[in-house]
């Protein structure tokens, strides 16, 4: 990103705020993100994002459970150490059945929660780059950016307003 | 005049803004707990302090202390293993399956039935633990090595598939409840003033910044959650069940245990979901949130439940008589008639035709009648559990081994003491985290904007209508559940 510089149209209403940002971006102005207290329906689309991979990772991680449980049961249970219980047989396929399932829930909940957390760089004790503070109570924030000679500050701010924003500041990133 | 009545009541009322939900939810973390917290909190401090005496007891002692014997080797604590297991199959089934069918009233009660779940199962743990009668090698269910003692687990074995579908629901359980308690925790964190509130909720809310891709990449995992949450609500209590289905004991040994165990686990559930929130809306003052047409939808589901129970308990019967099977059907006479009958009434009562009385809209939406309902769902289902679990075992096969089971104190105590258990840390979590779902409930709220959008649409429509509609009147920013 060659700029670093943002303006910031904030709202008190997530329908205002869908509306300005459908309108930003048929200007072409470039929307760096939305900040809202609550997933506004639709936005993602309105922004542009591209269904999430985590769907994928979800699967990959299914399947990882259920070769996890089908090894550690085989191996354990008949080619480390075969106990005769009963005379059952010692590979027996649909007793592993509720196991296999469990553990592929588990991997798949595990795996994919951590997916979560890593493309989106979060972790416990991360300080929180908060574009402002009421964003998780009752205010949603658009934020554009500001390339260098092109973007018209006071068009851009008449654009906001007359979509219902409430404010209006200029704020920088530290990146 | 017609009338145009809307689909569904409201599911918040009073005309509540999103700051409305933000000041009103996180009032009880920000402010001294009040007069009725303390009492709630110290009585189950009280009584957890048995249960800690009753167990340590039980440890230094043995199973002895118990009034188990070589004919009933199971009762009380496995009756309470599955009573509380039971319990805690609530929380995820309205979190996963209400979010699959997009019931939208499980957004005020979610998120405090999923911290019930998480207590209850662990309430189920302990039970489980302190059966063993050797409780410092409970890791052997696990699958370790041969040098650690034990040999490899017996994967044919349902007590070995419960260790792992109890933690499996414990554990992802928890990481669905903490997920979904991120974006609240974040909104703690932004309004805290105090410098240890701060740090706190900050470190746990990892950073959430309220981001559109984050919001994005949050919906799709909530749904793959519900959605593998769904079978395993399902299959872990089938499990349970297998416990006994699998056996030989005439009583257990019956293939309509699993969705009969599921049907109870979801009635009892349901009932401590209600014993909970009837309370709770008065203590914190949640009425506008947690309606009475919360505590409608539940107890209709209570209704449906309980007479599933009941279905099952008379295809038991019908099976039994149907078999020709002499020790089945010996079984279940001695379950009505036998030295427990009293049990198997109470059972039947509580159960099949207590809920009935929810076919009348009053029983369903007078708070102070379902407070009582919902303690007598409790009880019959404890009741339902100590039936299956004693009335099978003690005549068993051989009549020279019959006996009767009587329950000691030490028992009792440890019965006590894990509502003490449960109820500490749901004190607790009523006190440090957001009991609603304050992300959740915000996002169906109706803003400004659709309420002029609606008003204007019905002007248009009483236009063009020569006979006037007349609407219910828009209280504020209220809500549809459409």
């Amino acid at each position: 990103m060659d700029t670093n510089k943002v303006i910031l149209g904030i709202y008190n209403d997530p329908d205002h705020i869908y509306d300005a940002t459908k309108k930003l971006i048929h200007d072409g102005y470039r929307v760096r993100d939305v900040y809202s207290p609550f997933a506004i329906h639709g936005m993602d689309r309105v922004l542009g994002i591209k269904r999430s991979n985590l769907t994928v990772a979800a699967f990959i991680f299914a399947m990882l459970g259920i070769c996890l449980a089908l090894t550690l049961q085989t191996y354990t249970s008949y080619f480390d150490w075969p106990i005769n219980i009963g005379g059952k047989p010692f590979l027996h396929i649909p007793t592993y059945i509720p196991i296999t399932f469990e553990l592929s829930i588990l991997c798949t909940a595990f795996g994919m929660v951590g997916c979560f957390f890593a493309v989106n760089r979060m972790a416990w004790g991360k300080n929180a780059d908060i574009i402002d503070i009421r964003v998780t109570d009752d205010l949603f924030v658009v934020a554009i950016d500001i390339i260098p000679n092109k973007t018209d500050i006071a068009e851009l701010s008449s654009l906001l307003k007359n979509n219902g924003a409430i404010e209006i500041r200029e704020r920088e990133f530290e990146d | 005049m017609s009338y145009e009545s809307p689909i569904r009541d409201l599911l918040v009322t009073g005309g509540k803004t999103y700051s409305d939900i933000t000041r009103e939810v996180t009032r009880p973390i920000e402010n001294k707990p009040s007069k009725a917290w303390w009492i709630g909190f110290g009585l189950s401090s009280i009584v957890l302090a048995i249960w800690i005496f009753a167990t340590t007891y039980t440890m230094l002692v043995g199973i002895g202390a118990w009034g188990l014997n070589k004919t009933v080797g199971w009762a009380f604590d496995i009756t309470n293993f599955v009573f509380w297991v039971g319990i805690g199959h609530a929380g995820t089934l309205i979190s996963a399956v209400l979010l699959l069918f997009r019931q939208k009233w499980r957004m005020s009660i979610n998120r405090s039935a999923e911290a019930m779940t998480i207590f209850a199962v662990l309430c189920a743990a302990s039970f489980i633990i302190s059966h063993m009668g050797r409780p410092w090698v409970a890791y052997w269910p696990i699958p370790l090595p041969n040098a650690f003692g034990s040999l490899w687990v017996n994967f044919n074995s349902p007590l070995v598939w419960d260790v792992f579908a109890i933690s499996t629901y414990f554990s992802v359980s928890l990481v669905f409840w903490y997920v979904g308690l991120i974006p609240d925790i974040a909104t703690v964190r932004d309004r805290a003033t105090s410098k240890a509130r701060k740090f706190w909720y900050g470190f746990f809310a990892m950073g959430w910044n309220g981001s559109t891709k984050v919001w994005h990449r949050y919906e799709v995992i909530s749904l793959i959650l519900a959605a593998i949450s769904t079978p395993l609500v399902l299959s872990v209590h089938s499990i349970v069940s297998m416990d006994f289905a699998t056996s030989l004991v005439p009583g257990w040994h019956t293939t309509i245990f699993p969705p009969y165990f599921v049907a109870g686990a979801i009635f009892s559930g349901f009932g401590m979901v209600l014993t909970l929130l009837v309370v709770a809306r008065e203590v914190l003052d949640y009425k506008d949130y947690i309606t009475t047409e919360h505590l409608d939808a539940m107890s209709r589901i209570v209704m449906l439940t309980g007479t599933l129970v009941g279905l099952a308990y008379i295809t038991e019967f019908f099976v039994a008589a149907y078999s020709g099977v002499e020790y089945e059907q010996y079984a279940f006479i001695n379950r009505a008639t036998g030295p427990y009958w009293w049990s198997y009434w109470i059972m039947m009562s509580c159960n099949l035709l207590a809920p009935q009385v929810f076919w009348s809209r009053w029983a369903r939406t007078t708070p102070w009648f379902l407070f009582v309902m919902s303690i007598i769902v409790n009880i019959g289902m404890w009741f339902e559990r100590f039936v299956i679990i004693v009335t099978s075992l003690h005549r068993d096969f051989l009549p020279s081994s019959w006996t009767m089971y009587a329950p000691t104190i030490v028992e009792f105590s440890i019965l006590l003491g894990s509502f003490g258990l449960f109820f500490f840390f749901f004190f607790l979590f009523m006190k440090f985290l957001p009991s609603i779902n304050m992300a959740e409930l915000k996002s169906v709220v109706k803003t400004k904007h659709a309420i002029e959008l609606e008003k204007h649409y019905t002007e248009l429509l009483n236009n063009n209508h020569k006979m006037p509609i007349q609407t219910q009147e828009m209280k504020g920013d209220s809500v549809h559940g459409h």
